[in-house]
């Protein structure tokens, strides 16, 4: 959840897709500016943390990269409760792997916070002349259901910074004066009208 | 060390003697020392010291020449006087391969062995030819043995049971469900083993049914099946099947054990309730869930074995042959199987066959913990374990079930809540989980596993965090909340370790490695002391090898492994030159896989003492109440040397046990433990086998030992016979 104090936000952010996707490798790019060709799997879930400076705060990100794999989806609510924002990641190159997607957005929104702030992320843009989703697919769909959607590369690095700073920027404000804890207090909704294009 | 062209050991308290070797010389001998130019694959270093300490051959001891090797690595040796009648349905495989009874030591050739009888190309398997042909699948031809770098994730992702490189690994592992469906192979495409996997699973149901026909009551499994020199092993557990076949002679009870592992492993990353799965749908598929998982099981398999690569040949046509002229058998929980079904049932499986290969190797994975059952601490002056174990029994409160500081497999602390312990097994399952998933080196994570000793069917929540490439933290927690606290007990832990200086010193250890043979404190008395007048083996006396340092410890002594049983822990010694060889190392990692299982067998009594020596080496196992030791030495190293260094070794463990060993909760035990040199033994029983005339196997039973439990001051004797004394019953 995101935290107030200081003009510092700290916030819990959950990436969630099918092995693969390219979880793991979009948040080691954006946290250590690595990219590995060969990704081991993630085991249940890593923990990352890295700080943004936005314009008007700065947000530590407390990243949770979970394991893709099948084993591990029932204990998905363990690590994405109480996100204040979540990345659901596909592939571009596989129409299974954004099914998947689907399926974690449909997820979010039936057990998740109504205030976070997902985003869709295409990844392996690099990859074209593979694609399998097209970028209107993906764009109409997270419009429909209220995402914030970007094509990203981990491995040639494009929108990956972008993506994160512009979940930082959406995150909600908190007010400082009404802070309990536990609950996430949002200013404003998650606004629809300003999903982002990406690099295609 | 030959063992399996000798009857097994267990069989040998009833062996009289069936092969007593004339001449009154009990150390190897070569049957063809006739300066034949096999050629030893030692180091030049080691052979110019063994030559040097070798008797003339005029002592029935090999010709120094045979000792002097040239450094030819993969050297084929000719078939030589290999007496196939000896070998028992062994046909030269790797450790039945060194029964041409040479006196060159650990041979690193000897993998090679294997595929020298047939042809020494390594397509010297015709059937394979016709099988490939056959199958129409052009696979490149043996492709594996020479790749080693499968330490990672799956190895040869893209075989499946028509490829040669497929079927000639040496020692495969299947699990596959109830109704057929392959959940993890060890070479090859699950998904492309579906038939061979159904083929498995028809095996396991006929003979279930078969069973069940003659006895009238189910749950009696298949659980071997012998064919040449290949052995299947089954496992049932539940819904779950788990197969292995394999030629590399080890034991069935290794083997079984090996599988049994493999099950907890999955059981590790899914918990029993897996099994439910089954009953609600019986052709679930498996593999899904383990997805991701194939360096874990790797990783876990390769500690087995040490071994990288092995190979198999199955073939359809040679099928008959093996059926009918290979010793075949069928070991059952009730054993009264006809042979008859035994043939049809092995016509069952369709196509097993085998023909041995060769192995590359994986030197990085060497962990007898997978057969002794205990762990291994890594070595820290005692103030520094110490530290570290204050400050994880700091933090381990309701939130923390168990704490473990761990480097590689090596305990450097570990702390359970009240009344919980941590069985070896899940925390050699555990470490190599950890180990062989390069995602919990990238950054601290949290992740649910279950400990099948502990609760088979619950996860636990473990936090990882390395503190470096080798050293890391597990806390495990039964709270699926209890990341943050476990953070802020990482970071307390890490200030404090930093502070203390332990975690440099767990650095330093870690480059210094363990126990060295070559450090074994000198005993005068072993110095000067008199030899065995009747062997003549002045020229090896324990000084002259130990002034060598680097070619292992006093009186020959290469290796040893001690089990501290009321700790479950173990100490091995690093391997010195002699067994600097990964080859070498595995075998030796081998013959005391069958020395422990020959001293664990339940049918024939627990043994108390075995003396075993061939042309590789020599192999001493001594248990007690308190421990377990084993030790090889120098094929040719005097007996009561080698007995006077074991209580050496025995001594030295005992003093420096502060550092070794984790000192914990556990019943401290060393009052009155037979370390001393003295331990006085009554021969209950002794026998000998003979074949290739290298075999000596003694069993003692301590009668002050039994009668007391404590036996200090007794006294130990070794009595040692020549062959021809052998002869005659003791």
């Amino acid at each position: 959840m995101a935290t107030f104090g200081n003009n510092n936000l700290s916030a819990k952010l959950v990436l969630l897709g099918d092995m693969g996707a390219g979880k793991s490798s979009l948040v080691l790019r954006f946290v250590k500016g690595q990219f590995l060709e060969f990704q081991e799997s993630t085991i249940g879930a890593a923990f990352f943390s890295q700080t943004l400076a936005v314009s008007d705060a700065t947000v530590k990100f407390e990243i949770w990269d979970t394991a893709g794999q099948e084993r591990y989806h029932s204990l998905a609510p363990m690590y994405y409760r109480g996100a204040a924002a979540a990345i659901i990641v596909y592939d571009i190159t596989s129409t299974d792997s954004f099914e998947r997607a689907k399926k974690w957005v449909q997820e979010l929104q039936k057990q998740g916070n109504p205030n976070m702030v997902t985003a869709l992320a295409g990844n392996k843009c690099d990859l074209e002349d593979k694609r399998k989703v097209t970028t209107e697919e993906a764009r109409a769909y997270a419009e429909e259901n209220g995402l914030f959607f970007m094509e990203t590369s981990a491995k040639t690095a494009i929108n990956v910074n972008d993506l994160f700073y512009e979940i930082a920027r959406r995150l909600p404000r908190a007010q400082p004066a009404q802070q309990p804890a536990g609950m996430v207090l949002a200013d404003r909704p998650v606004d629809r009208s300003r999903a982002s294009a990406c690099c295609s | 060390m030959d063992s399996d062209s000798r009857p097994p050991p267990d069989d040998g308290p009833s062996d009289p003697n069936p092969n007593p070797r004339p001449e009154p010389d009990p150390e190897p001998k070569p049957k063809e020392s006739t300066g034949e130019e096999r050629l030893s694959s030692l180091t030049v270093e080691d052979s110019g010291n063994a030559a040097s300490c070798r008797p003339p051959a005029s002592h029935g001891f090999p010709p120094a020449d045979l000792y002097a090797g040239d450094e030819i690595e993969e050297e084929v040796p000719p078939v030589a006087s290999c007496s196939a009648d000896e070998i028992d349905g062994a046909a030269g495989e790797a450790w039945g391969s060194s029964s041409y009874g040479g006196g060159v030591s650990w041979r690193e050739s000897s993998e090679q062995d294997e595929d020298a009888p047939p042809s020494p190309s390594s397509s010297g398997y015709a059937g394979e030819r016709g099988s490939s042909g056959k199958s129409g699948i052009t696979e490149v031809d043996d492709g594996g043995s020479s790749q080693d770098d499968c330490s990672r994730g799956k190895e040869h992702r893209d075989e499946d049971d028509a490829s040669v490189s497929w079927r000639k690994r040496k020692k495969h592992f299947f699990v596959l469900s109830h109704s057929g469906k392959p959940i993890y192979s060890r070479y090859g495409n699950e998904h492309k083993l579906a038939g061979f996997s159904a083929t498995l699973q028809a095996i396991i149901a006929f003979v279930e049914n078969s069973v069940l026909c003659i006895f009238s009551y189910s749950g009696d499994h298949v659980k071997l099946v012998r064919a040449g020199n290949h052995q299947v092993v089954f496992l049932v557990k539940g819904p779950i099947y788990l197969v292995c076949i394999s030629c590399t002679e080890e034991p069935y009870e290794a083997l079984r054990g090996q599988l049994q592992l493999i099950y907890s492993q999955m059981l590790l990353i899914l918990t029993k309730s897996v099994h439910r799965c089954f009953e609600k749908n019986p052709k679930f598929d498996m593999t899904s869930l383990l997805g991701g998982t194939d360096a874990v099981f790797s990783s876990l398999i390769h500690s087995f074995s040490w071994s990288c690569v092995s190979c198999m040949v199955a073939n359809n046509n040679h099928c008959k042959d093996i059926v009918c002229g290979e010793d075949m058998y069928w070991k059952l929980d009730k054993p009264s199987l006809h042979d008859q079904q035994g043939l049809s049932l092995f016509a069952a499986a369709g196509k097993i066959l085998w023909v041995v290969f060769h192995l590359a190797f994986d030197g990085t994975h060497r962990n007898p913990a997978a057969f002794l059952h205990a762990y291994t601490c890594l070595p820290l002056a005692y103030g520094t374990r110490q530290a570290a174990g204050a400050i994880l029994q700091d933090v381990a409160d309701s939130w923390v079930l168990f704490a473990m500081f761990m480097s590689k497999h090596k305990v450097v602390s570990l702390v359970g809540a009240q009344k919980a312990s941590l069985h070896p097994d899940d925390m050699l399952l555990l470490a190599n989980f950890i180990l062989s998933s390069e995602s919990f080196r990238t950054s601290e994570s949290f992740s649910p596993i279950c400990l099948p000793r502990y609760n088979p069917m619950a996860f636990l929540y473990a936090y990882v965090h390395f503190f470096d490439v080798d050293t890391y933290l597990t806390l495990l927690t039964t709270s699926s909340d209890a990341f943050y606290h476990l953070k802020d007990c990482r970071i307390r832990i890490e200030a404090v370790l930093v502070k203390s200086n332990v975690l440099c010193e767990v650095k330093r250890s870690m480059l210094d490695g363990g126990l060295h043979v070559e450090d074994l404190p000198v005993d005068s008395s072993v110095h000067s002391g008199s030899l065995s007048p009747h062997l003549g083996l002045d020229k090896m006396s324990a000084g002259s090898l130990s002034s060598c340092i680097g070619i292992g410890g006093p009186a020959g002594l290469w290796h040893f492994m001690y089990k501290s049983i009321y700790l479950d822990q173990y100490v091995s010694s690093e391997f010195s030159s002699p067994i600097n060889n990964s080859n070498q190392q595995k075998r030796l990692y081998r013959a005391y896989q069958k020395l422990y299982n020959s001293m664990h067998d339940k049918g024939t009594g627990p043994h108390k003492t075995q003396f075993r020596r061939d042309e590789n080496c020599v192999l001493l196992c001594w248990i007690t109440q308190d421990f377990e030791l084993y030790a090889a030495f120098d094929p040719l190293a005097d007996k009561a040397l080698a007995i006077k260094v074991c209580n050496r070794v025995c001594q030295w463990i005992r003093d420096s046990e502060n550092e070794i060993f984790l000192l914990g909760a556990s019943p401290f035990a060393w009052d009155g433990v037979a370390c001393g040199i003295s331990l006085s033994c009554n021969i209950t029983r002794n026998y000998t086998t003979c074949l290739n005339n290298m075999v000596f196997q003694f069993s003692w039973t301590n009668t002050v030992d039994d009668g007391l439990g404590l036996c200090t001051g007794a006294k130990f004797t070794v009595i040692f016979y020549a062959p021809a004394q052998i002869e005659k019953p003791m």
